[in-house]
């Protein structure tokens, strides 16, 4: 598959702390790669420095096969960007907020007000045209913030952290709007830290810690990383103490631990574990209001990786 | 996309409540509360000849531009007569000062003085005449320090010793000088108000400017890091969004014009082709500045519009706008601060066009505000210059 967009060895330094660490990636035609990582490991800086908004040490970026520069414009006009901080006019509403910034890159007005009309129907906005942004909540801002970044339909677009602070309703809508950009051929880089968000819209994932890739592949390739296979979650008003390192004993425990009326245990091979489990709870005589098992989260690899949480 | 920027550039900067206030309504506003202030204090004193005093001495009597000067503003003309004066002695003076007959006594020795008792209103005025004849009077003795140069190259100067003094009274009855029009018809010491209002209204441009540009800089805004993305040639989108702070600045001024002209009866004196070289030139000014200090200083756009609103009050200030006194004290005792002062740049020309009927003076105004709009755009340019940024 064509490669879109390569970073190779980039390294950029705010005075003597590393923000970007030798990184390099690629990212293929019509693949929504996503950069994970918790706040402050780099993930924005990254995407200012392939933007040439952020001078860099070293490094070399090529987009569409070209090398990247402040006055590469043929490279910019295929280009999308929806930073993390909305970048609208107060003093405009939706539509001519819109109409601003893809006229930047669309000179025809017939074609503009198409491109306009799609990008309004893309993010959900249609009721909305007539506001201002200080009339939108804040989903629906983070919606003409992504309208004002893609209605050019341009063929690679970097979206950094674009669901932050809103609502579940306009999260779904954003993503599913993400979905149907991808599906119209867009090459799409997603930065994030809800690894949720990148479980269900990324073909591939790359782990960013301190400027660096710790990890990289599917998502499904990321977990095998991970030690564990299998997490299992039990509500139970009480457990004695006994029965609890009876569990820790069985086969493919990793660890189990017991708090606030959670018992929670992780295998490292993800067969047979559940039913065991129940077997042996129904043998002991233990009552519980809840079971349930899960496959491990990409925020389980992280912790794996780096010893702490995602979102720290 | 030049069009495409400017319509949009104008579009927000005429939504743009605090700053239309700024550059729109409080000028109005102040001009409006000078109006009420003053126009009654002024009304009533209007008419007042001041009594002075001059030393009668020889150093007076040898000074050409002064006694004539003098001998004109104490005038048989009524209409236009500024001052009663009393030629005396040096005693006869202060006794006249101290007895509060006279508002000052002006006493020639190795130089011009002035002697005050207060700082009223009339002792400023005397000062201030005096001050203007001085600066007159060294004009004369170059012009004729010149022309005895070229005379003695020449060879012949027995010709220059015959004609010198015939020459400065002739410059001076013909106005070749810059003799300021000081008679009491032309005389209002708040015009310096307004003309210090429409300066202000004309460095509170930068205010546009400088949220015009904010909005184009990817270092200063989310917005600007958006354009800086797009295909866009950053000189063609700063330049329009400069025209339309231009234009958003303009007619706020011409506003502000209509308004003091019409509602509050302000005299500009007549020479209109000059009154709107001088509000372009200082609008400019106000542009760059603006400009200037979008563009160099990396703090926020609040910060940045308390500067330029700092800056703005400060050199209305000393240029007058609270009192000509001010600009008296800042004229003589450092003449550097209001050369350098754009406020007063631009007030001084509305002054020179009212007063005099030469225009050396507000050329040389104009020119300082060139300057000054130059230095102020290369400084701009320099910061410009990066295209990528240390950090964002």
């Amino acid at each position: 598959m064509k490669t879109i967009l390569s970073v190779e060895n980039l390294i950029k330094k705010y005075k003597n702390f590393k923000a970007v660490d030798d990184l390099s990636f690629d990212v293929k035609k019509g693949e929504i790669l996503g950069l994970l990582g918790p706040n402050g490991s780099g993930k924005s800086t990254t995407i200012n420095c392939i933007l040439s908004l952020l001078k860099f040490e070293s490094g070399k970026i090529t987009i569409f096969g070209c090398e990247m520069r402040p006055d590469a414009y043929d490279i910019k006009k295929d280009i999308g960007v929806v930073f993390q901080e909305v970048a609208v006019f107060e003093e405009l509403n939706v539509i001519d907020n819109i109409d601003y910034f893809c006229g930047l890159y669309i000179k025809d007005k017939e074609y503009r007000k198409k491109c306009i009309d799609d990008a309004i129907k893309l993010v959900g906005l249609e009721d909305f045209k007539k506001f201002y942004p200080k009339q939108l909540s804040g989903g629906l801002l983070r919606r003409l913030n992504i309208a004002c970044g893609i209605a050019h339909k341009p063929k690679l677009v970097f979206l950094d952290e674009p669901t932050v602070a809103v609502d579940p309703q306009s999260r779904n809508n954003i993503l599913d709007g993400i979905k149907k950009l991808r599906d119209n051929g867009a090459t799409i880089i997603y930065t994030t830290h809800y690894m949720e968000e990148v479980e269900i819209l990324c073909d591939r994932v790359i782990i960013i810690d301190k400027g660096k890739i710790i990890a990289s592949g599917t998502g499904d390739e990321l977990k095998e990383l991970s030690k564990i296979e299998e997490k299992v979650t039990v509500e139970i008003d009480s457990l004695d103490e006994k029965i609890l390192e009876e569990i820790k004993q069985f086969k493919n425990v990793d660890e189990a631990t017991y708090n606030n009326g959670i018992l929670f245990i992780t295998y490292k091979k993800g067969k047979n574990n559940l039913s065991s489990l129940i077997d042996y709870l129904k043998k002991v005589d233990v009552h519980y209001d809840k079971i349930y098992s899960e496959r491990p989260t990409l925020n389980d690899v992280f912790l794996y990786l780096t010893g702490k949480e995602l979102r720290d | 996309m030049f069009l495409h920027n400017l319509k949009y550039s104008l579009k927000t900067l005429f939504k743009n409540k605090m700053l239309i206030f700024w550059t729109y309504a409080f000028p109005l506003i102040l001009g409006t509360f000078f109006y009420l202030a003053f126009s009654n204090i002024e009304n009533s004193e209007k008419l007042d000849i001041i009594d002075i005093a001059i030393v009668d001495n020889e150093e007076f009597n040898n000074s050409i531009a002064l006694k004539e000067s003098f001998r004109n503003l104490s005038g048989e003309n009524e209409q236009e007569q500024l001052f009663n004066i009393k030629y005396v002695d040096l005693a006869e003076a202060k006794t006249l000062l101290e007895n509060d007959e006279i508002a000052g006594y002006l006493l020639v020795e190795d130089s011009p003085k002035v002697i005050v008792k207060t700082s009223g209103i009339n002792e400023t005025i005397l000062k201030y005449v005096t001050e203007e004849i001085i600066q007159n009077e060294d004009v004369l003795t170059n012009i004729i320090e010149e022309k005895l140069n070229s005379t003695v190259i020449d060879g012949s100067i027995e010709e220059f010793i015959q004609n010198v003094r015939e020459d400065a009274i002739s410059m001076l009855d013909t106005s070749s000088l810059q003799i300021r029009d000081i008679t009491s018809k032309k005389l209002s010491y708040t015009m310096i108000e307004f003309y210090t209002l429409i300066a202000m209204t004309a460095l509170y441009g930068g205010i546009i400017g400088m949220t015009a540009i904010n909005q184009n800089l990817a270092n200063m805004s989310n917005n600007g890091k958006r354009i800086a993305v797009s295909p866009t040639n950053r000189i063609k989108i700063i330049f329009s969004s400069l025209l339309s702070s231009f234009i958003v600045q303009i007619i706020g001024l011409f506003i502000l014009f209509m308004y003091t002209v019409f509602a509050l009866k302000v005299d500009y004196g007549n020479n209109f082709p000059m009154i709107i070289l001088l509000s372009l030139t200082g609008s400019l000014a106000g542009l760059s500045l603006g400009l200037a200090v979008g563009t160099i200083f990396k703090i926020n756009e609040n910060l940045k519009t308390g500067i330029i609103i700092a800056f703005t009050m400060l050199g209305s200030f000393l240029s007058g706008m609270m009192g000509i006194t001010m600009k008296y004290i800042i004229d003589t005792n450092a003449p550097i601060v209001n050369k350098l002062n754009p406020v007063n740049m631009i007030t001084d020309g509305f002054y020179s066009l009212y007063y005099y009927t030469t225009y050396n003076r507000f050329y040389f105004n104009i020119i300082s505000l060139l300057i000054f709009s130059l230095i102020m755009i290369i400084l701009s340019v320099l910061a410009l210059r990066r295209q990528k940024y240390d950090s964002i």
